[in-house]
């Protein structure tokens, strides 16, 4: 199977002349407008650093812009978007050495799967005196403590997540995005709601957000 | 008739509307007849809208909006900034 990561995407060219004449270009504009706090907010939880988010933002603009007479309907925009995002981001990583190693990860032993947050909850009840234990954990999160524990899922099994939990992407259009077969984005979003579980639990003990009965742990 | 594992499995495409009917129609029966699961499920509910809700992602700070008005007005970057 042709791994969709490794894909090669084109880099973008400095041309000499316009991108996009000017009634292309406002065109462009209104669809970038469109979804620009979306796309900040993906860039963000996909790189999870303020300054690596804007230049991603900036450097999925312009990728868009150069192929923007590729894009035949403009409802599907936001999916196109986040695209050229991903592939950016990919790109990215390569360039700094790192990437999103997929082909190991997928055929990794499921143990680590099977940690259930809930469970850890009332096992380690955090909150002796709470008579709602589940949410008073979930409260203890700011906005910032989730953006951290989505930066410490595996980047292959964050993408999923982001896509259909937080923008709201079918499984299929998600699966369209990466460009891997259905049955790979299924397994792969499975891999990361638990990743997210035990990040969020990982998170709170090492934050000391709650304390846990083994004391001995950092 | 499925099991707990099995209820908890489904738990979240449930919440995604990614189930077909028969696996739905079985998970709802599963929920009948077990509190555990119907407990759970309100937590991943509340779990998956916390981590879903985009208002919780901090905004585009206002440098980056202009930086990116100024290349949509201009089709590129314009020159002397970093690409
Ligand atoms: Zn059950």
């Amino acid at each position: 199977m042709a791994n969709a990561l490794e894909m090669k995407v084109s880099q973008p060219a400095r041309l000499a002349e316009p991108v996009l004449y000017t009634a292309d270009l406002s065109s462009f504009a209104e669809v970038a407008h469109a979804h620009l706090d979306r796309l900040y907010g993906f860039c963000l939880r996909l790189t999870t650093d303020p300054s690596d988010a804007e230049d991603l933002v900036q450097e999925t603009l312009l990728r868009a812009m150069r192929a923007y007479r590729d894009l035949r309907d403009s409802s599907s925009a936001k999916g196109w978007l986040f695209a050229i995002a991903t592939n950016a981001w990919r790109d990215q990583l390569r360039a700094r050495g790192r990437q999103i190693h997929t082909v190991s990860i997928d055929a990794l032993d499921a143990d680590g799967d099977e940690f259930s947050l809930f469970q850890t909850i009332v096992i380690e009840d955090p909150f002796p005196y709470s008579d709602e234990l589940h949410l008073d954990f979930l409260r203890l999160f700011r906005d910032e403590d989730i953006v951290a524990v989505f930066g410490s899922i595996t980047p292959a099994f964050r993408l999923p997540l982001i896509l259909t939990v937080v923008h709201g992407f079918s499984c299929k259009e998600a699966a369209g995005i990466l460009q891997v077969p259905l049955g790979t984005l299924l397994s792969r979003l499975h891999r990361g709601r638990k990743q997210l579980e035990r990040g969020l639990w990982d998170y709170a003990v090492t934050n000391g957000l709650v304390t846990t009965i083994d004391e001995d742990k950092p | 008739m499925i099991d707990c594992r099995e209820a908890v499995r489904r738990m979240w495409a449930y919440l995604d509307h990614e189930l077909a009917t028969q696996p739905v129609t079985e998970f709802e029966a599963h929920l009948e007849t077990c509190q555990r699961c119907c407990g759970e499920l309100e937590f991943s509910r509340q779990l998956r809208a916390m981590v879903a809700d985009d208002e919780r992602s901090p905004a585009m700070p206002s440098h980056v909006r202009s930086r990116i008005e100024t290349i949509l007005a201009a089709g590129d970057v314009p020159s002397g900034e970093p690409g």
